[in-house]
């Protein structure tokens, strides 16, 4: 009589029917979904959230300081707590990548070769998918459970934050992109998957971030020399892989139709019309678009009058490094009387300016959410244009499916710039930076209004040593800080680079200094240096491990 | 020698008795009195005739010859004879030893709202009832608290002896008999599995042997808005957004750098003083349009009024019954139609019941049957949107544009849609239900006494809808979309009963034994799809197949199964010492095969004290008295089907509006579209060691009696402990998908006192008063959690933890005043945000600053006490019943709050009207904090601002009806009664809740007024 209690599981799938080649790759897949698989409550594609917001190129906006209230507690610093929702999401959702892939590697080391060819590749994709989720972790929460595919379920309990320590950590993360740069081949039949170069530039960026030292304030002690030697290595192998190469035009970018360009390193892709409900679009960015009738919601992400203030450029077309927030650009809605870098109108929608390209499509002011509050430019890297057939509404959210360059050949130039200005060769590093400078510099085509005059007033110009700069070490990492920014402002890395160079708090708390006068939503906000560079440990993760956890220092 | 005996039979007032069964002792079939109390029985001199009715003494006499025997029957104001069907069988009231109460159907049947357990609400005690206004809301009952921290708080229903777990709404009121509570273990535990949220047995209608008789009832009913909030019309709201922005520039976070406010609205202009120090707005300036495109003409739109209308109810009955030597029959057909309050919500029903007996070799053996059927259909308007979006919408936006179309946001505004185009917009869509809930039995008498009984159960249960989304462009919302959603589910049970029961009576010795056991076999399957790309937004044209993108798929199913052996034994001695035993062993296909059974016994004792000699001779106005003890356990099995196992699931892609996609596709290939391929996810952790969440219970209880039973009443003391409960607590981040898994991991406590009362007086030969009052009390805490569970539950996890509160115990900052000097604010702890007209909140651990550890538990929803009062007033042919009920003591989180005290907190939507008395300088009293655009001081961070009492005293149920039957008598009328009705009508509560309801502190489908007028009819 106790078979009649015998019910058998319906429409699941037990792990014994995921051991073979098939189900294994289908494991890959899921892996790789999991890059996509953000959200406008975690959205760890972009960024924004976590490094436009905190890095003084963004203000939260939406509706009122409540809208999201917890992304305003990072803005703010200030107000930021141990128990914030968005923390702890964002903690679970990159864990639950990291998961993904420790599924699909403890499959795929049961996999004979005979049986499975592509047993190494596959795996050096899924290692490096895994130090990409564990990157992310490690520039927001610092000290962070290391779990493998060769811990047991059970035995995850056991593993602190502690276990490893800070080196040891961006070790970790160092070795999945080595074993991937290894395994991987220079291209892949199926262009979404990780390739060779992608590996080798995330390594040089992950030796880039560990070669800053830091102690256990996060004040940053030195520079390892080796590891720079290290990336400039690194890049060199990418650049003379002769794969990549700028785009023409800095827009293409940031335009779906130029998806997988030349400067496309590595990209998380999404698509539509795909069988999912939405079809896989970016949802990090769902709220980030203006509130006119061919979009409408949600008016998110908007640049702050600090950001726009840098690219201007003084008389030698280069921009104001010292003295770029003195004035203020804001009142006067001008941008005609004083010259501009080109970037400004491919990242920032500004009023009376042609939202994303379209001639006929003028940014308004009204077109903001709540400009009491948040001011009147809003953010276009991510967005597309209405007409764009990767546009998706899913009321009352919308996004497209235009994929989100994570690293592009401009970050590969960048960083060994950087390696190179640490190291003291801020001479190798000149041509790198002009080279930025330049592409800049021919990106005007697409910035015009439908009359065909030039949106703003233009002029760039490269570095020339002797003529309109003296290149010296400490001029040259002014430079390259103030291009890394240029280059990729609103693109979500921004906070990192500025805890990485160790200047987060001298920075946050000038820029809040300036620009509390100019809206009032940053009344309170204080950068706490030695706490705020990174987010806490999330109470409730503390919590769980019944204590095994510590708490980040300062918090 | 053989005789028909005839007569009549009457009560104390000789009014004539109807119903009353007529039979000869020591012989099978009886006859029942009819409207005159006539009866006709064959007989032989010699024999014992005996007259019995509920709530009445019985009568025998012995037969002496043909004359006509004529009875007065005493109908005993109590209930004491009263047959109470428990577990499997019945017992007389007096025999009870368990909690049990009997709802009294005829104070609620009239009721329209469509689900008797919402009359309940205030009637029985320990049961507390929450329920919605929306047609077809469904109730959640909890019974002596809160048994389980999963899902299945609701009692088991026992409708006719199937066991089920839907609600009561899917059959016709009407067709109900009686229904009882079994609140305690020793009653319900016979029901082992699924019990232990108590149990509530309704029995339906059936023929009656010797009676043919039509019953017509029919009401109408008017229902409308009480609960109306107050919100900003379009002045209101300018002169709010303008004292905002002012404060802002004066003395809030602007003022190093204050801002004209018509130069930071995009909706107004101001004609004001441009003075900061000294404000003053002499007026608002609209405009003729609300949008440049000059399509939307400013309005000044009451949202909720536009929502919401006066509605009906309709509710006709007809019942025919029947009964014959042979057999009985009754068939019943009801409509219920509840147009709700929230414009095109709709529930309408049609439920059909046919309840047979067969009667064969000479009543030995019983076949029947009873089969009920009902279907619905449900408007499916969004109302939880379209409530709430009638208080945030702003009111300068019109209903419609110039040319017809859709008004909704402009920039400056919410992206909030328009609630009338989601009414408009969903117009076409409803969902059908159907019910069919079906028991055949068999119940044979072997022996005298010896009785078998089998049942064989189907409940099966299926909804279908084929929804259409159409495209829209309200404001700068819009969508292309038009999709077809088209949905089948069902879920069903199949339930066989096999019954032994054994009955042996002598004076002085009364033993019942019962054997029995019952499987049942759950399964449930479903499937969903939808398509895009339709030529024509039509319902007529929208089905799958005219989709021509998007086409989603979906479908998903699991079944479980129980197993049950019970026995249970009565024994009453004198009818003052009685004793009951039960046990009963149930196997869950849930857990796994080592953990599959468990036990759950039970035994009470009473003693019925008035029984006794030395009681008797010496208390007289003490008419019955017992004592009462009862111990039980009950089992909780409520988790999903598979819970032991480790697995995983192919999921696609999922919905990512509100959450991030759970799914595992990715466009490897890079062609941005098409079918991609895809994983599988882990979705559970198994636990092989799963087992049953028990519920021990122990209960005191006395019934009394006094003054010839003139005086009623119980009460009961009980202590309810459920161990080991189902729970599936957050778990720890690296874990990532998949982590989550059952465990028995917690227990609860409830404690309680619960009393009923029941008094009747006759003021007079025409006049009769009777009162029934009800006091409950019931407290509950958690005494036992994982560290990881208590992480779910308010507190911070170290220093308040949940363990020893109740679950629903809040825990935040307290907010203590406002900030209405400069020296104030300079002289108070740290607090980021602080200013003039904030909210100053406690530094309780006193370390100069506010902070996380500044938060306490600040009280609990659970309710001090409830209670319920019926007086029903009969004076000739009138009678007048009014009820009361009303829960005293908690808080709730008024949620409202956010938009009626404060602009900052959704400053894009609508605020309600106390931020008219918002504090200023020039406003020093106000209790409101100053308002602003801008929440830098973090005022939506839970405290006690937010808390208000939850008491409220309310005027349930009110009637007046007239008895027309003598009127109608030459019409062979057996019952005219017509009826007025008033439900929640009045309502009291405490003037610190600043919303209008605290019993809808969400401010969800309000409950309404419902005026009714009805008739019933019986022939």
């Amino acid at each position: 009589c106790s078979k009649s209690l015998e019910k058998l599981p319906q429409g699941v799938v037990f792990n014994e029917n995921l051991k073979t080649p098939e189900n294994v790759e289908a494991m890959v897949i899921s892996a790789y979904s999991a890059l996509g698989n953000d959200h406008w409550s975690v959205p760890y594609t972009t960024m924004w959230a976590y490094g436009s917001v905190r890095g003084g190129d963004a203000y939260k906006g939406g509706g009122g300081t409540g809208d999201q209230n917890d992304v305003h507690a990072y803005e703010l610093f200030s107000i930021n707590r141990v128990d914030l929702g968005e923390s702890d999401g964002t903690w679970f959702r990159l864990y639950v990548g990291v998961a993904r892939c420790n599924a699909a590697l403890a499959l795929l080391n049961e996999m004979g070769d005979d049986v499975f060819p592509q047993k190494l590749m596959r795996t050096a994709e899924v290692r490096f998918l895994r130090a990409h989720f564990y990157f992310l972790l490690k520039v927001l929460f610092k000290r962070i459970p290391y779990i493998d595919e060769s811990v047991e379920k059970s035995a995850y309990q056991t593993i602190g934050n502690d276990l490893y320590s800070n080196e040891e950590l961006w070790t970790k993360i160092a070795d999945d992109f080595r074993f991937a740069m290894q395994y991987l081949p220079v291209t892949q039949e199926e262009s979404s998957r990780i390739t060779k170069g992608a590996a080798q530039s995330y390594l040089a960026k992950t030796l880039l971030y560990q070669s800053y030292v830091q102690d256990e304030q996060h004040n940053v002690t030195s520079k390892d020399q080796a590891k720079l030697n290290e990336v400039v290595a690194y890049c060199d192998s990418v650049i003379n892989s002769g794969r990549y190469r700028l785009s023409d035009d800095f827009a293409e970018n940031f335009l779906s139709e130029y998806e997988k360009g030349p400067e496309s390193v590595f990209a998380i892709v999404f698509s539509k019309s795909d069988g999912t409900p939405q079809g896989r679009i970016n949802a990090g960015v769902g709220t980030n678009y203006p509130m006119n009738q061919e979009y409408g919601c949600c008016g998110f992400h908007q640049p702050s009058s600090n950001l726009v203030n840098a690219f201007k450029t003084n008389a030698n077309g280069l921009p104001l490094l010292d003295n770029y927030n003195t004035n203020d650009i804001v009142p006067s809605g001008d941008f005609k009387t004083q010259s501009f870098d080109t970037r400004l109108d491919h990242t920032i929608a500004i009023p009376g300016h042609p939202y994303k390209y379209q001639k006929n499509l003028v940014f308004q002011a009204s077109w903001n959410r709540d400009n009491a509050t948040y001011g009147n430019f809003m953010s276009m890297k991510e967005t597309v244009a209405y007409t764009d057939p990767t546009f998706m509404k899913y009321p009352p959210f919308m996004s497209s499916a235009k994929d989100w360059p994570v690293i592009r050949y401009a970050d590969v130039l960048l960083i060994k710039a950087e390696a190179l200005i640490e190291l003291g060769r801020e001479q190798e590093a000149l041509p790198l930076i002009n080279a930025i400078r330049q592409r800049a510099q021919k990106s005007a085509a697409r910035l015009t209004q439908a009359d065909g005059t030039a949106t703003s007033s233009y002029f760039i110009n490269t570095y020339q040593p002797g003529v309109n700069c003296v290149w010296s070490n400490d001029f040259a990492r002014k430079a390259l800080r103030f291009e890394r920014r240029l280059e990729f402002a609103m693109e979500g890395y921004r906070f990192f680079d500025l805890v990485r160079w160790g200047i987060a708090a001298e920075f946050i708390n000038d820029y809040f200094s300036v620009e509390q006068g100019r809206t009032p939503h940053l009344a309170g906000a204080a950068f706490k240096k030695n706490r705020d560079e990174y987010l806490p440990i999330p109470q409730n993760q503390i919590n769980f491990s019944q204590g095994l956890y510590r708490q980040n220092f300062g918090w | 020698q053989e005789v028909v005996i005839s007569g009549v039979v009457r009560d104390t007032s000789s009014a004539p008795l109807e119903g009353v069964t007529v039979s000869i002792v020591g012989k099978t079939g009886s006859v029942i009195t009819d409207s005159k109390g006539v009866y006709s029985i064959a007989s032989a001199v010699g024999q014992s005739i005996s007259f019995s009715m509920l709530g009445s003494e019985p009568v025998r006499m012995v037969i002496r010859n043909d004359d006509p025997i004529n009875v007065v029957m005493k109908i005993s104001l109590n209930a004491l004879e009263d047959v109470i069907v428990t577990g499997y069988t019945s017992e007389r009231k007096k025999d009870l030893t368990g909690a049990v109460s009997v709802v009294k159907m005829a104070d609620i049947e009239n009721v329209p709202l469509g689900n008797p357990v919402k009359s309940m609400q205030g009637r029985v005690p320990g049961v507390e009832v929450g329920a919605s206004g929306a047609p077809n809301g469904g109730v959640t009952v909890r019974m002596r608290g809160q048994t389980t921290l999963n899902i299945s708080n609701d009692p088991l229903y026992i409708i006719d002896g199937v066991p089920t777990q839907r609600g009561l709404q899917e059959i016709n009121q009407s067709d109900i008999e009686s229904m009882q509570v079994l609140r305690d273990a020793s009653a319900a535990s016979i029901y082992g599995s699924r019990a232990a949220a108590g149990v509530i047995i309704v029995t339906t209608k059936r023929g009656k042997s010797g009676v043919r008789r039509i019953d017509v009832d029919a009401s109408h009913s008017l229902q409308f808005y009480n609960s109306k909030i107050n919100t900003l019309n379009t002045d209101e709201r300018a002169r709010a957004y303008w004292q905002a922005a002012v404060n802002d520039g004066r003395f809030g976070p602007s003022r190093n750098n204050p801002q004209d406010p018509s130069a930071l609205s995009l909706i107004y202009d101001f004609d004001w003083n441009k003075d900061f120090s000294n404000p003053q707005l002499n007026a608002v300036i609209l405009g003729q349009y609300v949008d440049p495109e000059q399509s939307m003409r400013t309005s000044d739109t009451r949202w909720f009024d536009e929502v919401s209308r006066v509605s009906q109810i309709k509710q006709y009955n007809i019942a025919l019954s029947n009964g014959g030597q042979h057999g009985t029959s009754f068939f019943s057909l009801g409509y219920y139609d509840n147009e709700g309050i929230i414009k095109r919500t709709r529930s309408q029903r049609l439920t059909l019941r046919m309840n047979v007996d067969h009667s064969l070799f000479n009543g030995k053996l019983k076949i029947g049957e009873n089969l009920n059927l009902s279907y619905f259909k449900d408007a499916q308007i969004p109302t939880g949107d379209v409530t709430s979006l009638a208080l945030i919408l702003n009111p300068i936006l019109p209903v419609r544009t110039v040319d017809g179309g859709w008004g909704g946001p402009v920039a400056g505004m919410d992206d909030r849609q328009n609630p009338l185009r989601l009414i408009e917009d969903n117009r076409q869509n409803n969902n059908h239900f159907a019910r069919i809930l079906s028991s055949t039995f068999a119940d044979l008498s072997i022996l005298p006494g010896l009785n078998f009984r089998t049942a064989f159960n189907v409940d099966y249960a299926g909804t279908f809808y084929r929804h259409l989304q159409v495209p829209y462009q309200s404001g700068f919302l819009n969508s292309d979309v038009t999709q077809v959603n088209t949905n089948f589910d069902y879920s069903g049970s199949l339930t066989w009963q096999n019954i032994l029961t054994y009955d042996l009576n002598s004076n002085e010795h009364r033993v019942n034994l019962l054997l029995g056991s019952e499987t049942v076999n759950n399964r449930n399957q479903g499937f969903n799809a939808s398509a895009q790309g339709l030529a024509i937004a039509d319902l007529n044209y929208a089905y799958l197949t005219q989709g021509t993108r998007n086409i989603l798929a979906r479908g998903d199913g699991n079944s479980d199964a129980l197993q049950s052996f019970f026995f249970k034994a009565n024994y009453n001695y004198h009818d003052r010492y009685l004793a009951s035993v039960t046990i009963r062993r149930d196997g869950s296909s849930k857990f796994g095969s080592n953990n599959r059974y468990a036990n759950f016994p039970a035994a009470s004792l009473g003693w019925r004290i008035s029984e006794e000699t030395f009681f008797k001779d010496n208390i007289n106005f003490i008419s019955d008295f017992k004592l009462r003890y009862s111990w039980g356990q009950t089992g909780n099995q409520s988790i999903p089907a598979y819970a032991t196992y480790s697995l995983y699931r192919a999921i696609y892609g999922t919905d990512l509006t509100w959450d991030p996609s759970e799914g595992s596709a990715y466009d490897i290939g890079g062609q941005g579209t098409g079918t991609l391929p895809a994983g599988y996810t882990a979705i559970q952790t198994g636990n092989p060691d799963l087992k049953w969440e028990t519920t021990t219970q122990s209960n005191f209880g006395v019934d009394f009696g006094m003054f010839s039973n003139q005086l009623t009443g119980s009460v009961e003391y009980y202590i309810k402990n459920t161990d080991d409960v189902l729970i599936s607590p957050p778990y720890l981040g690296v874990v990532g998908e998949g982590g989550s898994t059952w465990i028995n991991g917690a227990s609860l406590q409830n404690k309680g006192l619960e009393a009923a009362i029941n008094y009747t007086q006759r003021l007079s030969d025409d006049m009769r008063l009777d009162v029934a009052a009800n006091i409950t009390r019931n407290r509950l805490k958690i005494t036992k959690l994982p560290n990881n569970a208590i992480i779910g539950y308010p507190g911070n996890g170290t220093t308040y933890t949940i363990i020893g509160h109740s679950p629903n115990t809040h825990f935040g900052w307290v907010a203590d005043g406002l900030f209405t000097t400069q020296e104030e604010v300079d002289s108070s702890p740290e607090q980021p945000g602080k200013a003039l007209g904030r909210i100053r909140y406690l530094d309780l651990d006193q370390n100069g600053r506010i902070d996380n550890n500044d938060q306490q538990y600040l009280g609990t929803s659970d309710p001090d006490f409830t209670y319920g009062l019926n007086l029903t007033l009969s004076y000739k042919r009138f009678n007048i019943a009014v009820f009361f009920q009303g829960i005293q003591g908690g808080v709730v989180n008024n949620s409202y709050k956010n938009l009626t005290d404060f602009t900052s907190l959704a400053p894009g939507s609508n605020w309600g009207s106390r931020v008219l008395d918002a504090w200023t300088p020039e406003n020093p009293g106000a209790s409101v904090p100053a308002l602003t655009l801008v929440n830098t001081n973090n005022e939506n961070r839970f405290s006690t601002y937010f808390l208000e009492p939850r008491s409220y005293f309310k005027l349930r149920n009110i009637e007046i009806g007239y008895d027309l039957k003598d009127a109608f008598e030459r019409f062979n009328v057996s019952r005219a009664r017509v009826y007025m009705q008033a439900s929640n009508l009045l309502r009291w509560k405490d003037r610190a809740y600043t919303a209008p309801d605290p019993e809808n502190p969400g401010n969800g489908y309000p409950v309404p007024v419902i005026a009714t007028l009805g008739f019933n009819l019986s022939f």
